[in-house]
Order: C-alpha cells, then sequence, then structure tokens
C-alpha cells in the first residue's frame, strides 16, 4: 500500500506545480483579470509546495532512511538512491524559493505587469522554472519509486 | 517589496544549498553541524536555507529598486542551472 505521506507529497507538489503553469499561461498575454487569476494561482502554488516540502520532508526522515534507501541500496541499481535521491531532495530545496520569489514579485507588480515589460518577462521566466524543474525532479521521483519496485520484486525488503 | 533584493537573496540562497550540499559530504563536521540544527542534516540545510533567505533579502534592502532588470532574473536562473549540476555532477562522480 502506498504510503499516506508520499501520496500526499505527490499531490500537493503536482498542484502547484500546474498551478505555476497556470501562472505562465496568464502572464504571457495579461489583462487585470488574467493577473488577478495569476495571483490566486501563485498563492495557491507556493501553499501546496510548501505543503509538499513538509509532507516529502517528514517521509524522508521518517521512512526512506528507515525502510526505502537500505532496499534500494541493496538491489541492482544502487545508483537510484546515491544519485537521483541526492539530488532529488537537494533540488528541491530550490522550489520553495522560486516560488516564494515568483508569488511574492506578483503580488508586488500586480496591475504593473501590464506595462512594465520586464517584470511580466520575469514572473513568466520563474514561473515556467518552477514548472520545469519541478517536472524534472517529479520525473526523479518516479525512478526512485522503480528502483523501489524493483527491491521489493527481488524480495529485498 | 524590493524586487532586486528579493531575486538576489534568491539567487545567494540556491547557491548556498548547492555549497551546503557538497560541503556536507565532504566534511563530517559540517554534516554534524547541520544534524545538531534539526535532528537530520536535510532539515538543518532547509531551516538554514529558509532562515538565509530572509535574511540576505533584509541585508539587500538598500540595494537601488527603481527599476527591475532581466540581467537580475537571468542571475537568478543562471544560479538555478550551475548550483542545479554542480550538485548532479558531484554525486554522479560520488557513486
Amino acid at each position: 500500500m502506498i504510503d499516506p505521506l508520499i501520496f500526499l507529497h505527490v499531490m500537493v507538489a503536482e498542484f502547484g506545480l500546474f498551478a505555476f503553469l497556470w501562472v505562465l499561461v496568464e502572464v504571457l498575454n495579461p489583462t487585470e483579470t488574467r493577473i488577478r487569476r495569476a495571483r490566486i494561482a501563485a498563492v495557491i502554488g507556493l501553499a501546496c509546495l510548501l505543503a509538499a516540502w513538509i509532507a516529502g520532508g517528514f517521509y524522508y526522515v521518517e521512512v526512506y532512511g528507515a525502510q526505502v534507501k537500505p532496499a534500494i541500496k541493496a538491489g541492482d541499481a544502487p545508483w537510484v538512491h546515491s544519485v537521483v535521491m541526492e539530488v532529488k531532495e537537494h533540488v528541491f530545496l530550490f522550489l520553495p524559493v522560486l516560488a516564494a520569489t515568483t508569488a511574492a514579485l506578483l503580488l508586488k507588480f500586480n496591475n504593473d505587469l501590464l506595462h512594465n515589460r520586464e517584470a511580466r518577462l520575469t514572473v513568466a521566466m520563474l514561473a515556467g522554472l518552477v514548472f520545469l524543474l519541478g517536472f524534472v525532479i517529479a520525473g526523479m521521483g518516479a525512478v526512485i519509486a522503480g528502483g523501489y519496485r524493483s527491491a521489493i520484486e527481488a524480495g529485498l525488503t | 517589496m524590493n524586487s532586486k533584493a528579493l531575486i538576489r537573496a534568491a539567487a545567494i540562497t540556491i547557491a548556498w544549498v548547492a555549497v551546503a550540499t557538497i560541503g556536507s559530504e565532504l566534511s563530517a563536521a559540517f554534516k554534524q553541524l547541520l544534524t545538531s540544527i534539526g535532528g537530520h542534516h536535510w532539515i538543518g540545510k532547509s531551516i538554514l536555507s529558509a532562515v538565509l533567505f530572509v535574511l540576505s533579502y533584509l541585508s539587500l534592502l538598500k540595494v537601488s529598486d527603481d527599476k527591475l532588470s532581466l540581467r537580475d532574473t537571468t542571475l537568478l536562473i543562471g544560479t538555478v542551472m550551475v548550483a542545479g549540476l554542480a550538485i548532479l555532477i558531484f554525486y554522479v562522480m560520488q557513486a
């Protein structure tokens, strides 16, 4: 059975990433209505990524280290932990910082985004970066899940 | 809110995460220091990154915020790419 913490981590993280994709789409060709929606999406996205940080962190410290890591390292692909998980757990720390920066800039510039090209491009690029980086990290999560599944099938747990 | 200070604080924090990540693998004492903050080195890095983000923003508040420049945005995106690659290359070499 899937651990409820990892389920929560994945769900809120994915929702948060799509919220930042939503921000990107809204600011590409902004109107006052679209900027209002983008502000809502950015706040939701930031809240989701902060929740993903806490849920994923709790799972990593309490469950992963004791159950998943030893199984993966004993399997035929220990690099899944020593490279993929190590990179994922640390690059993930970029996301809350980038999400908070994007949301704060959006709230600050608000309807000035209609006329301020630099601010609009900055918000669009950072929202796109959150989405792309987040999906690279989600892909790493899928590789780690595959490594653990393989270890379970090999009877290593 | 000072947008330039915010973007630069984000770049500083992300660069610090990369340095702390690699540093904690190379120095057992540094890893122990991070562990002592939150019971686990990753929690220590998480707490310190949040604190550093706020403190570096506050320390940069005097930066002029007259016009947001894409140079700052490019600096932040470049920092993300370099920091991410540095972490990836380090762990590939360690494996």
